[in-house]
């Protein structure tokens, strides 16, 4: 009785959504969480450098950047923030290599503000795994290292968080403002959100589903992402929940589009196969397959669906390609 | 504008002579392609971006050639191109439709001989993509011959002096239908030197780990050659997206700062060099920005605008165009709007100043 009529009030009320939700709803809330959980990990490497107790406040931080990770616009994009927090994919090996250097190598380099300045590959989530996670005995004493790592993680954390609260929120929420050079119109905004939610779903699909996949004849489990802190299948099912949620406050209408979501989540919940190993088993690989298929198709369906509802899409010459 | 178009038709009923020059055109400062509800366009700019001029195309454009005397445009398709439009500039009138030969589609790009005699066009044999530039010329637009470019799919190219010829060719062979990239795994760009007789007299290749960077756009000072590329490889891989090549010289890559390596997705859209030479920039739709260079390929800033890519030489700095119908000042310290219309504007921004 009770859901019944929940939902027929749900309905009943008019939509309250659009980019300014998105921005007070959806990516504040998303940064805020993303500086917390990042400065949480930052106090506790201050106080211990044993992996197993800075574990749990990893994961919790990697939770939170699933939240936002599907954001490229402003303060993120800022001296190269965002590819700093997750440098990934790192095909060459360069994050590990740089780290390396900074293990053996003059501790100064540690320092905060030197720190900030060291390589992209080298910092960051993935950079915190390496330490957290080794695959093998660290070349020297971590510590130092961890902790440099989990301060530069608060420190980026905590700029974005502050640039979007004093100031790039404000010229989302205020296109063609006097002097807002960054958002003309409304429909910048609305077509700015959407692009965030297109390429969002193309990575998922292609680099974090697809590189483990790679072909059939070549499987490259060794490829999936935050394999050693056992987060790959977890980080696509956490992007697929804040892409749906990004989705719900900006077109609340694109009932295929959010049911599309639904259904590659639950394949996602279904799946038994935590860092895609089973992609080098033709009977797990297709259950991967299964899933890059659903998030295609809640690509495909949002395209089309937002596009008409909102009248946006893919950029004129950013689909082209010349 | 509406009164000025009005203007303009009434000049063209008028039964002007068919010879016009660009002052006469209202000496616009660019062209550029676009796109209006379901239709296709070309236009002329002032350098603040305003509407000179403005002439239906009949399907998507890519880049234009314009003629060093004569207010004369050839709009070229979008590859695999089956048209090329002579515009008159100040009647809007086309005055000339050229057809690629039996076997031949045009890819793009073409350019005017120094004097505006001949106009060559950047072109591909249907099936293989192995390069040509078309000759035609420019009194009646008649085909008078083609030169081989020295490479697979040729897009850009552009002059140097003494009337040689800098061609991109992009490496990619596609299907002759659609675009389809059929040979990613074993492409090999170059770009090629032709001397003013269509001899190759000098090639320059790129090392064999970025044989899958497609040279596709061209922009020159003197007779140094700034190229920008295309990756088609491994995405999670970081390339250069900029490089510079004097003739009888090795290429130089020139990379962005490390924060900003992916920053272009590995696709630079347009390129465009400073008078002066002090500035280089090259546009990324993809990664919706507009990196700025020295002039010796040292990577400066990096201004962001969804869906920007056209781009052209204004002074010490740049104007720019976006797919949203923006239009935009660039210099170091950002992009300043100028304009912003009902035209979503196309890959290029093409410059009249000759």
């Amino acid at each position: 009785m009770y859901r019944p009529l929940l939902a027929a009030i749900f309905l009943a009320t008019p939509a309250l959504a659009d980019y300014k939700e998105v921005v007070k709803d959806h990516i504040l809330p998303g940064y805020a969480a993303f500086a917390a959980a990042t400065a949480d990990l930052a106090e506790k490497a201050g106080t211990s450098c044993d992996p197993e107790v800075l574990r749990p406040a990893y994961q919790t931080a990697f939770d939170a950047w699933m939240g936002v990770s599907h954001l490229h616009l402003g303060p993120a994009e800022e001296k190269g923030r965002a590819l700093a927090i997750a440098f990934w994919p790192d095909p060459k090996g360069l994050g590990a290599k740089a780290q390396r250097g900074l293990l053996t190598g003059d501790p100064a380099a540690l320092a905060p503000e030197a720190f900030a300045d060291q390589s992209v590959a080298a910092r960051g989530l993935m950079g915190m795994e390496r330490l957290l996670y080794p695959d093998e005995p660290p070349a020297a004493d971590p510590c130092a290292l961890i902790r440099a790592t989990a301060s530069d993680l608060a420190r980026m954390a905590g700029e974005i968080e502050a640039g979007w609260r004093d100031g790039y929120a404000g010229l989302m929420l205020s296109p063609g403002a006097e002097g807002n050079d960054t958002y003309l119109t409304e429909q910048e905004v609305r077509q700015a959100l959407f692009t965030q939610l297109a390429t969002a779903l193309e990575f998922l699909a292609d680099t974090r589903l697809g590189r483990p996949l790679g072909t059939f004849d070549r499987p490259r489990p060794e490829r999936a992402e935050a394999r050693a802190a056992g987060r790959s299948l977890l980080n696509v099912r956490e992007e697929l929940a804040a892409l749906r949620d990004l989705t719900a406050r900006l077109a609340p209408e694109a009932a295929e589009t959010l049911a599309a979501f639904d259904r590659a989540i639950g394949l996602a919940d279904k799946l038994d196969d935590p860092v895609f190993a089973g992609v080098a088993d033709p009977q797990g690989r297709l259950k991967v397959e299964i899933l890059q298929g659903a998030v295609t198709t809640a690509r495909d369906l949002a395209v089309a669906e937002l596009g008409k509802d909102l009248g946006v899409s893919i950029g004129f010459n950013a689909g082209d390609g010349d | 504008m509406a009164t000025r178009r009005g203007f303009l038709a009434g000049l063209a009923a008028a039964a002007l002579p068919a010879r016009m020059s660009w002052a006469e055109a209202g000496s616009p400062a660019f062209v550029a392609a676009g796109k209006e509800g379901e239709g296709y366009s070309l236009h002329g700019l002032t350098e603040r971006g305003e509407d000179i001029f403005r002439i239906d195309l009949p399907a998507r454009g890519h880049a234009a050639a314009t003629h060093p005397v004569r207010a004369e445009t050839v709009a070229f398709a979008r590859r695999p191109g089956t048209f090329a439009i002579v515009l008159n500039c100040v009647t809007g009138a086309v005055s000339h439709r050229l057809a690629p030969p039996e076997g031949r589609q045009f890819n793009g790009h073409g350019v005017f001989s120094p004097d505006g005699s001949v106009l060559m066009t950047s072109e591909v044999v249907a099936e293989g993509s192995e390069g040509r530039v078309g000759l035609w010329d420019a009194d009646g637009y008649r085909r008078i011959g083609e030169w081989k470019t020295g490479g697979i799919g040729p897009h850009d190219m552009k002059l140097l002096p003494g009337g040689r010829l800098v061609i991109a060719n992009g490496g990619i062979e596609t299907d002759p239908t659609d675009r389809t990239k059929l040979n990613v795994d074993r492409m090999r760009p170059n770009l090629s030197l032709l001397d003013s007789e269509g001899r190759i007299v000098e090639q320059v290749a790129l090392a064999a780990d970025l044989h899958q960077n497609s040279i596709r756009h061209l922009a020159t000072h003197g007779d140094r050659v700034a190229f920008a590329m295309q990756w088609e490889g491994d995405a999670a891989i970081a390339v250069p997206q900029l490089g510079l090549w004097r003739p009888g010289e090795a290429a130089d890559l020139c990379p962005p700062v490390e924060a900003e390596t992916f920053t272009m997705k590995g696709y630079a859209g347009s390129i465009a060099w400073t008078a002066d030479g002090a500035r280089i920039a090259i546009t990324s739709p993809k990664g919706g920005v507009l990196m700025l260079f020295d002039g010796r390929g040292a990577a400066l800033a990096t201004h962001r605008r969804t869906d920007l890519c056209g781009v052209a030489a204004e002074g010490a700095g740049f104007v720019a165009t976006d797919g949203q119908g923006g239009i935009w000042a660039c210099d170091d310290a950002g992009l300043t709007p100028l304009a912003k219309g009902e035209a979503a504007w196309d890959n290029h921004l093409v410059s009249c100043r000759v």
